[in-house]
């Protein structure tokens, strides 16, 4: 399994990725501390360890947990690539087929909810794949906040009235999730089904080889790459970053290619870097949103792997508060 | 979520190939294979007071003949389905949800399974795993559909579910399957919000406290309890019954009647409702009546009947049975094939 990788090669150094050199230097009279570790490959001999200060008054309400800086938003985005599906293990090509997962993605799906267990919810995003479904589900059994995940129907007049919630109670603790097609999978045309043998002998090794590695060519009737992350990235910017400009914290589960797009757009990639750029499945990738812009964090830190460390200031408070809190009821 | 489909009848669906496809001899057994076994636990799963429990016991002669005239003609084991006219149907009821467990009223809104709901599904996977199944339905709500998906992790057959969608053109073409051989080992799982558990209103999101407060004891006893009677802008068990009993006429009962072994995985009201309608209850029976969480149950369906076989036994109970001779067969295959 390989970590996210990305145009720079992760450095054995301590700092590894995302710290900006673009962030100022804070003016505020807290120790700045973040923490990068790789699910596997590099190894950090030391970690900064800090304490927050928590003296900022905006931070102590207990029933929202904001995460707001004095001075600006700051929100967190967690990428989520589904685990392991039932084709997969077959080595056929899944696209928009509606597989679902296999023991082993359960079991990627329930781990990758261990790393994220600390990190603030407020909305779901998914695929119309029950696949990346799933995997929100089954990752969110393990947060430490216990809210609810409920997803929004509205394909209907009657589908919205139907599942409508008489408790404000209970919709505080809820979590919307909002499932979209335009973040499935790339869609596989006439390959959706066939193993990578019967593929190469129908049309030849090269021709794949090209559908799988090109941008921007599509296999018979189906998506490149490129559509792919039109559809992607364009529902993300319009309803995906709104919400995270307003302090939402939100969580996306979907697929190689969709999350693939995205992450093209957050670190401004181009075709030739996106295309090599290997997504692990089941290991959650942070992001902070904050300024307008996204700063990559690496990948949280599974329960068993030693560390105390946070983000961000903010996310250690937000860990702080809910260690201290007795459970939501 | 997309996949359910509200307001919109599912009519013919994507029918892929679903051959059971095993490439070797169906086995005739003709001497003295055991049929069917009293070892139900049908009593664990329901209500006793209302119920009899059926035990039928399978016809010697009609399945001898059944099994007889599949393997002289050698014909694929869908054919054999047509000529036994038996079918089998597993309907499952999820387990525990995020609102079960915080005692909330759920009805239609769209809450997963909790971690305990999770494991109860696997546990129902594992005692269906040698039973056929050919079709999935299931309802529009999650907890519904992760509940068959992760059953189906289990079964032994080891076909892949792949749920239909039919939303909209774009959707139906961009699920297409190529590939025969995939085709063949798929089992096609089609959601219903026909087969949601009973929309409950005003009540969805309050817990029991909270509604005893706001509409009185007797009222929230009469919402719960009677047959007819719905609470504020929900359904009654009876409307539930209605949508529910009809879908399952129209599109579950004639798939069952061309051989097609199915499993249906819903909720408490929705099942019961078809339950209702399969054991031929009255609406004082029904209300009474309480189906276990994540414990599938077994019918099947011969000659336009529907014969009640309780619950398949768990993998760590004790038991070599088999429910009817086809069913035997079937498991006895399995045992062969995947050694």
């Amino acid at each position: 399994m390989m970590a996210a990788t990305f145009k720079c090669p992760p450095t054995t150094g301590l700092h590894g990725w995302g710290i900006d050199a673009s962030t100022p230097r804070s003016s505020r009279n807290f120790v700045r501390f973040y923490s990068m570790r790789f699910a596997c490959n590099t190894r950090y001999d030391k970690l900064h360890h800090v304490h927050a200060s928590i003296s900022h008054a905006s931070f102590v309400d207990p029933t929202s947990l904001s995460v707001s800086h004095e001075s600006s938003i700051e929100s967190t985005l967690i990428l989520i690539r589904h685990g392991e599906s039932l084709w997969n293990e077959k080595n056929l090509f899944t696209g928009c087929c509606d597989v679902p997962l296999t023991k082993r993605g359960v079991e990627e799906a329930i781990e990758a909810g261990k790393r994220i267990t600390y990190i603030p919810v407020d909305m779901i995003f998914t695929s119309a794949l029950i696949r990346a479904q799933m995997t929100a589900m089954l990752a969110m059994t393990q947060h430490h906040q216990k809210k609810v995940p409920i997803i929004i129907h509205n394909e209907s007049e009657e589908a919205t009235t139907w599942t409508q919630v008489y408790s404000d109670k209970t919709t505080k603790q809820s979590i919307p999730v909002i499932t979209a097609w335009e973040l499935n999978e790339r869609m596989y045309g006439e390959l959706q089904g066939l193993n990578k043998q019967e593929t190469a002998e129908r049309y030849g090794h090269e021709k794949v080889h090209e559908w799988r590695r090109s941008f921007d060519i599509p296999p018979p009737k189906g998506e490149s790459l490129e559509m792919c992350s039109k559809r992607a990235v364009a529902y993300f910017k319009d309803f995906i970053e709104p919400q995270l400009k307003s302090g939402k914290h939100v969580m996306v589960a979907a697929h190689g290619n969709s999350l693939r797009s995205i992450i093209m757009y957050l670190e401004r990639l181009t075709s030739q870097e996106v295309t090599s750029l290997e997504l692990s499945t089941g290991i959650p990738l942070l992001y902070i949103y904050k300024e307008g812009k996204f700063m990559n964090r690496g990948s949280p830190v599974g329960p068993t792997e030693a560390g105390v460390y946070a983000y961000t200031q903010s996310l250690s408070v937000y860990r702080q508060q809910l260690d201290e809190m007795s459970p939501c009821e | 979520m997309a996949a359910g489909v509200y307001n919109q009848a599912i009519g013919a669906f994507q029918s892929h190939s679903l051959v059971n496809n095993f490439n070797h001899q169906q086995k005739f057994n003709n001497i003295g294979r055991l049929v069917v076994t009293k070892d139900f636990i049908s009593s664990n799963c329901l209500s006793r007071k209302n119920f009899s429990v059926i035990q039928c016991i399978a016809s010697q002669t009609s399945e001898v003949d059944t099994a007889s005239s599949s393997s002289r003609s050698k014909t694929s084991a869908r054919d054999t389905h047509t000529k036994s006219n038996e079918a089998a149907l597993i309907l499952v009821r999820h387990g525990e949800s995020l609102w079960n467990e915080k005692n909330l009223f759920t009805g239609c809104v769209d809450v997963p399974l909790s971690k305990k709901g999770i494991d109860e599904a696997i546990e129902a996977g594992k005692r269906i795993s040698s039973i056929p199944v050919d079709l999935i339905f299931t309802s529009a709500l999650i907890r519904a559909q992760m509940t068959a998906m992760l059953a189906m992790t289990q079964h032994r057959r080891r076909k892949v579910p792949i749920i239909v969608h039919n939303e909209s053109e774009q959707a139906r073409e961009w699920s297409q399957i190529f590939g025969e051989d995939t085709r063949k080992h798929s089992i096609p799982v089609i959601t219903a919000w026909q087969l949601n558990e009973r929309m409950y209103g005003g009540l969805q999101g309050l817990n029991k406290l909270q509604t005893a407060e706001r509409y009185g004891k007797e009222k929230v006893h009469e919402w719960r309890r009677s047959y007819s009677i719905p609470p504020p802008n929900g359904e009654s068990l009876e409307m539930c019954a209605e949508r529910a009993v009809a879908y399952f006429r129209d599109q579950i009962e004639p798939q069952l009647l061309s051989g097609k072994n199915i499993m249906i995985s819903a909720h408490g009201n929705s099942l019961r409702s078809i339950i209702m309608y399969l054991d031929k209850l009255t609406s004082q029976e029904v209300i009474s009546l309480e189906l276990s969480t994540g414990i599938p149950m077994l019918y099947i369906f011969k000659e336009g009947r529907f014969i009640r076989r309780g619950s398949p036994i768990g993998p760590t109970e004790a038991g070599v049975y088999a429910y009817t001779r086809r069913l035997a067969l079937y498991r006895q295959r399995l045992d062969d094939v995947l050694q």
